[in-house]
């Protein structure tokens, strides 16, 4: 505005600013390290799942702090507090139906990603650390899921924590203890609330951010994978960096994930059902739609008994988890391509299918319960 | 061994210049090329590929053609390159060690001769382990101080057994029952129980012409349920795991039973487990009937999905 045009000698105050902090924290070099990774054989789709599971969680720690704004844990109040959100705050039914989408849309992504990395053998040496540190982030987002249900305190609730907390109970020698410790009494209650609360809010994101962070490090530390197929000089070919394409790759797909999560906000708001008491009335227990496989498990009869629920809630899962874990221990066959891997590919399939069948079959069983 | 920056560089015939950068290969994260800086220029900085470098030793870097041949190679274009400040390889430090030689700076004189960092080490971690080890304790108990509530032994009215019509048959009974937990409130919360008037065969399939004992958590004895008594309370919890289950009419079974929706345990009117995962027959509670027909239970749950019944409440 004085008339003096801006030389490369005089900089103006914005760039004095931006050297000054440049020189003190070195920002330009982070951020060139950050978005010049090579993506070997160039940028995919394939690729964004990782980056949409940290959009994702970031958005429901932005809803999630919102809906703390009004929610109230405790007994009297969760049920009043969260009806309130829904029906008396401006926008508070979409706030809390993104946050709960939110978290079906996680789970999904999750899914997604795992399936991505097994299929392309990116679990092998040397990504052993990144796929355990993933397990263990599979793992929080499902305790996510189960811990946030509660809040609310309506009877789906509680129903779903009730019964998820006695299958906890089952793990051998620890199980009352974890089971005691979760509902803090032997019924749940306002201790309940209290401890899936602080779960929920303190301790998983604490957890989630810092194992995120180890994820990232350590993908970055090994680079990432690649496709599986071909040679190092078509690799090298198609060779890009992190940013622009796969940014933008990754970008559409937040987008759409985002608009998909606000849809589903949108034409399905969360609707409470009764406030939770010890008496289930006319409601049909049932866990979220992605623990229902498992749920549907426990009715079979070979699952039965106090032998067979061990089996079918702790030791059949627990085998699988550990399976997992062991999976770049085992399989130290360094061919990544999925049509050479027989096993793992019919194996994906295999679990994919059973997932598929028993989730279906739960639905069909709630038109036998009418 | 990999070439030095800044080393001599020899062709066949005479020395032609001095290495300048190194190019990488970023996926075998070999050395590619080298960049040779012209002998008498400034600027003219030419390309070899690493095949053409013959030998490497302290001194200086041999390529196998002549000065004329080294003319050939194509002059470095620097806008097709970034440096390894700008960008993140993988592992890129642990295979290349292109460097001006060593990067010395001095050690601080109180670091000189300094004996005993082993024990400083281990005195740290000592320390650390004095001020986290009396916390496990008081933590423990603190989280832990709900865990354990004793058992209570109360009696709560739940109805009246005009309301039964049928022998052996599924009534439910709601009852509000008053809730005192921690610094919250005494709250009302409803529960439900199962009775059933039970004729002499029903109560020979629950209690086996054996007398029911209930013991608080000390083993002190409670109440006692006779065997002869015609009316049967069952807890609203599935023994399975801990649903409430209802009293229906199913398209396979010409009797109404006990149906849990849950995980689909069937129980007859005796409580036992007709068909699904159910470990054990519904559970029987303390119950008494006075002579208005008021009935009472004691509001005991056990836990679910075991076989024996272990008393939670």
């Amino acid at each position: 505005m004085n008339g003096q045009p801006n030389t490369v000698d005089q900089p103006n105050p914005f760039e004095k600013v931006v050297a000054f902090v440049e020189e003190r924290v070195g920002l330009k070099t982070i951020q060139a390290k950050m978005l010049n990774e090579p993506v070997p054989g160039g940028s995919r789709w394939a690729y964004a799942f990782g980056s949409c599971l940290l959009f994702i969680f970031i958005i429901q720690v932005v809803t999630g702090i919102l809906l703390m704004f009004y929610y109230v844990p405790s007994t009297d109040h969760a049920y009043a507090s969260t009806q309130y959100i829904i029906h008396e705050v401006d926008y508070g039914w979409f706030i809390l139906s993104y946050h709960f989408w939110g978290s079906s849309v996680m789970v999904v992504m999750v899914f997604a990603h795992m399936s991505q990395v097994f299929l392309w053998g990116a679990y092998k040496s040397p990504r052993e650390l990144v796929w355990l540190v993933g397990l263990a982030l599979f793992g929080i987002v499902m305790a996510f899921g189960f811990t946030g249900y509660l809040l609310p305190w309506d009877q789906r609730a509680y129903w779903a924590t009730v019964v998820g907390v006695e299958i906890m109970d089952k793990t051998p020698i620890i199980g009352d203890f974890m089971a005691r410790f979760l509902k803090g009494g032997p019924t749940p209650g306002q201790m309940t609330i209290s401890r899936f609360f602080v779960i929920h809010v303190m301790i998983l994101p604490a957890a989630l951010m810092g194992l995120a962070g180890l994820h990232i490090f350590l993908f970055r530390k090994a680079g990432p994978a690649g496709p599986f197929r071909g040679t190092p000089e078509e690799l090298k070919a198609k060779t890009d960096y992190f940013f622009p394409r796969q940014v933008w790759k990754d970008i559409v797909v937040m987008a759409s994930v985002f608009l998909i999560t606000a849809s589903l906000a949108f034409i399905e708001p969360v609707v409470l059902l009764e406030e939770a008491t010890p008496d289930p009335g006319d409601y049909h227990p049932e866990p979220e739609w992605y623990f229902l496989f498992l749920f549907q498990l426990l009715r079979l009869k070979i699952f039965g008994g106090e032998f067979g629920q061990l089996l079918g809630s702790i030791v059949l899962p627990g085998a699988f988890m550990a399976l997992l874990a062991a999976l770049p221990f085992i399989d130290r066959n360094p061919e990544r391509n999925i049509f050479k891997r027989p096993f793992a590919l019919v194996g994906w399939i295999m679990v994919m299918a059973f997932i598929f069948i028993f989730t279906y079959s739960s639905v069909i069983n709630r038109e036998f319960l009418d | 061994m990999q070439p030095k920056l800044a080393a001599k560089v020899r062709c066949s015939d005479k020395e032609i210049g001095e290495i300048t950068k190194v190019i990488v290969d970023p996926l075998s994260l070999q050395v590619s090329y080298v960049v040779i800086r012209q002998l008498g220029t400034d600027q003219i900085e030419r390309q070899v590929p690493i095949s053409e470098v013959q030998e490497i030793s302290e001194k200086e870097v041999r390529l196998r053609g002549s000065s004329e041949e080294f003319g050939r190679f194509p002059t470095l274009d620097r806008g097709q390159y970034v440096t390894t400040k700008e960008i993140e390889i993988a592992h890129l430090e642990d295979h290349l060690h292109v460097e001006p030689g060593e990067v010395l700076v001095p050690l601080p004189g109180l670091e000189q001769d300094v004996p005993r960092r082993t024990f400083f080490t281990n005195m740290t971690h000592a320390i650390g382990m004095l001020i986290a080890l009396p916390l496990v304790f008081p933590v423990l108990k603190y989280v832990m101080k709900p865990m354990y509530a004793p058992f209570d032994n109360q009696w709560f009215p739940v109805g009246n057994v005009r309301k039964i019509k049928k022998e052996d048959t599924g009534v439910q009974f709601k009852f509000k029952r008053k809730f005192k937990e921690a610094f919250m409130p005494v709250q009302n919360i409803e529960k439900n129980v199962w009775v059933v008037k039970a004729s002499p065969e029903l109560s020979k399939s629950v209690y086996d012409g054996k007398e029911k004992k209930f013991y608080d958590h000390k083993g002190d004895l409670v109440w006692v349920n006779k065997p002869n008594f015609p009316y049967i309370a069952y807890s609203g919890k599935c023994p399975h795991l801990g649903c409430g289950y209802k009293w229906r009419k199913i398209r396979k079974l010409p009797e109404p039973i006990f149906l849990c929706p849950c995980h689909l345990s069937f129980y007859d009117a005796a409580g036992k487990v007709l068909d699904g995962p159910a470990p054990r027959p519904l559970d029987v509670l303390p119950i008494q009937v006075n002579s208005a027909g008021e009935i009472k239970v004691i509001d005991v749950e056990y836990k679910a999905g075991v076989k024996q019944q272990v008393r939670v409440l």
